[in-house]
C-alpha cells in the first residue's frame, strides 16, 4: 500500500494554514502507511523536508507539521514493499535539477537543499528501477538508496536537468517505468501528479479556485476549507496532470 | 451494546411516518467493527441511519437481513459489500469495491463511486447515480450494475453473468475478455476491449434496460437507445486450430 498527498496553492493567503491542511490529508492516509512517513513543503523561504520511521501521526506531532507554512506540499505514509524501513528510504525523494556547469545531469543528492530540488512521493512498485539505476549510473547520476522509488525521483531529474520540462519528463517516465504507480511531484513552481497505464493505485484529485489537493483516499480531503464545492475526480491512467504557479 | 445511541426523529425525512423506529449508529463514538455487528443484529424490516461515516471503509458490509441501512456522508472501500437482502444507501461518494461480492438487496450510492464498483457480484442491484471509474463492474458475476453517469476504462473486465447499464460514456477498453454478462450504454463507447463487439438490440434487451432504469430511478435512459456489447466468444473458447500448438 503507501498513502500519498499533495496540496498546491493557487491562494497564496492560505499559506499560514498549509501545516494544517496537510495534517489532515496525512491523518487521512495514515492506515495506509504505518510504518513511516515524510513531508516536503515548499515555501518561499525554500524547501523542507523531513522523514521519519515510526506511526505518521506521532511524526506530524514531532516536526509540528500543523504549525508549518508553505505554497505547495507533497506527504507520505509508508507501508514498505520493497527496500528496508529506514528513514533514508522514506519518502518524499529529493533530487536536485540543475544542470551542472559543464552540461551534465544534475549531482545525485547530499547537496543542500537550495529550493529548485524535485520532490516525489509514490504509492506502488517499479519492476525494472534496477535496469534503470544502471542506465542513470552509467550517466553519472547515482543513487543514495536501492529504493525504486528514489530511482523515479533521480530520473526525473536527470530529465529536467536535461531540458526536459516536468510533463515532458513524467510522460518519458510512464513510458520508460514498469509497474504500478501514483506519483505526486513538486518542484520551486509545480505540482503534478501521473498514474500507470492501468490505474493500479488509487487517486483523486479535488480542486478550488484557491487550492488543489491529490490524496490516495476521499477520507484524506475531509477537512479542506471549501471541499464542498471543489471539483474532485480521479486522474486518467498514463494522463499528465500538472499545475504550476 | 452500551455505545449505541437512541434513535431520533427526523422531521424532514420524507418517510418520517415511521422514521421513529430508525436507529442511529454514530461513527464519531463507535468503532466500524461495533456498528457492522449491531447493523448485522438488526431484524428484518428495521431501519438504521449510520452517521459521520467520514469515509471509512467496510462500512455496512456482511448484512444478511432485509434491513434498510443510510450512509449519511462519504463512505470508503467495499460499502454494502457480500451484503444480501439488505438495501444500502450511501448520501455521499463512495471508495472502491462499493457492493464488491452482493449476493442480494441493493447498494445505491448518492455520488460518484471508485473504482471496482460492484465487483464480482453475485445478485442484487448497484446503483451509481454519478460516475464510477476504472473497472466498474468487474468479474460480476450475476448481479446488476447500474450507472447514472460515466464509467472510466476497463468497464465489465472479465465480467461472467449479469447486466450493467451505463447511463453516460464508457471508457476505454470496454467489456475486455467479457464471458456472459452484457453491457448497454446509452452515451458514447470510447473503445472495445478484447473480445467484446456491439450486437443488435432485440426486444429482450430493450425490457432489460427499461427494468433496471426503473429499478435504477433512471430517467434519462431511452432503452430503445442504446449501444449493447457483449462477448463475441472467441476468447474464452478452445479453438481446435490451435491444438498443434499444445
Amino acid at each position: 500500500m503507501c498513502g500519498i498527498a499533495g496540496l498546491h496553492l493557487k491562494d497564496h493567503a492560505l499559506r499560514e494554514r498549509l501545516g494544517s491542511m496537510v495534517t489532515g490529508m496525512l491523518r487521512g492516509v495514515a492506515e495506509r502507511g504505518p510504518d513511516s512517513a515524510g513531508v516536503a513543503i515548499h515555501d518561499p523561504g525554500g524547501l523542507r523536508v523531513r522523514k521519519d520511521v515510526g506511526d505518521p501521526l506521532a511524526f506530524a506531532d514531532r516536526i509540528d507539521l500543523a504549525g508549518q507554512t508553505g505554497l505547495r506540499a507533497l506527504a507520505h505514509t509508508r507501508m514498505a514493499t520493497e527496500s528496508a524501513v529506514t528513514a533514508a528510504h522514506c519518502h518524499p525523494f529529493v533530487a536536485g535539477t540543475a544542470p551542472a556547469a559543464d552540461g551534465s545531469p544534475a549531482p545525485p543528492g547530499g547537496m543542500p537543499l537550495d529550493g529548485t530540488e524535485l520532490c516525489l512521493v509514490h504509492n506502488g512498485s517499479f519492476a525494472n528501477h534496477a535496469t534503470i539505476r544502471r542506465r542513470l549510473a552509467a550517466a553519472g547520476v547515482t543513487t543514495e538508496t536501492d529504493n525504486d522509488s528514489e530511482v523515479a525521483a533521480r530520473y526525473l531529474a536527470a530529465r529536467l536537468g536535461a531540458g526536459d520540462d516536468l510533463a515532458a519528463a513524467l510522460r518519458r517516465l510512464t513510458a520508460t517505468f514498469d509497474g504500478f504507480f501514483t506519483l505526486a511531484v513538486t518542484t520551486a513552481d509545480s505540482f503534478a501528479v501521473v498514474r500507470d497505464p492501468i490505474g493500479c493505485k488509487p487517486a483523486i484529485i479535488a480542486e478550488t479556485d484557491q487550492w488543489v489537493a491529490m490524496v490516495s483516499e476521499y477520507r484524506a480531503l475531509l477537512g479542506l476549507p471549501g471541499l464542498a464545492d471543489a471539483t474532485v475526480f480521479e486522474p486518467e491512467p498514463e494522463e499528465v496532470y500538472l499545475w504550476a504557479s | 451494546m452500551g455505545e449505541l445511541t437512541t434513535a431520533v426523529h427526523d422531521p424532514d425525512s420524507a418517510d418520517s411516518a415511521d422514521s421513529a423506529d430508525e436507529v442511529v449508529f454514530d461513527l464519531a463514538v463507535m468503532s466500524t467493527r461495533h456498528v457492522n455487528a449491531a447493523l448485522r443484529a438488526l431484524p428484518a424490516g428495521a431501519r438504521a441511519q449510520v452517521v459521520n461515516p467520514a469515509g471509512r471503509h467496510n462500512l455496512a458490509v456482511g448484512l444478511s437481513r432485509a434491513i434498510r441501512v443510510r450512509i449519511a456522508g462519504p463512505a470508503g472501500y467495499y460499502v454494502g459489500g457480500l451484503g444480501a437482502a439488505a438495501d444500502v444507501d450511501v448520501d455521499g461518494p463512495a471508495g472502491w469495491g462499493v457492493g464488491e461480492n452482493l449476493m442480494s438487496g441493493t447498494v445505491r450510492v448518492r455520488g460518484a463511486a471508485s473504482q471496482s464498483a460492484a465487483a464480482s457480484a453475485h445478485g442484487g442491484l448497484v446503483v451509481v447515480e454519478g460516475d464510477a471509474s476504472l473497472r466498474a463492474g468487474i468479474s460480476l458475476k450475476g448481479g446488476r450494475l447500474a450507472v447514472a453517469g460515466d464509467v472510466g476504462r476497463y468497464c465489465a473486465f472479465l465480467a461472467q453473468a449479469g447486466t450493467i447499464l451505463v447511463g453516460g460514456d464508457a471508457g476505454e477498453a470496454l467489456g475486455d475478455s467479457l464471458y456472459e454478462a452484457v453491457i448497454y450504454v446509452a452515451g458514447r463507447v470510447r473503445g472495445l476491449g478484447t473480445d467484446a463487439r456491439v450486437e443488435d438490440l432485440t426486444d429482450a434487451d430493450v425490457a432489460a434496460v427499461r427494468a433496471l432504469a426503473a429499478d435504477a430511478g433512471f430517467d434519462h435512459v431511452d432503452p430503445q437507445n442504446v449501444t449493447r456489447v457483449a462477448s463475441a466468444r472467441s476468447l474464452y473458447h478452445f479453438d481446435t486450430a490451435q491444438h498443434a500448438a499444445y
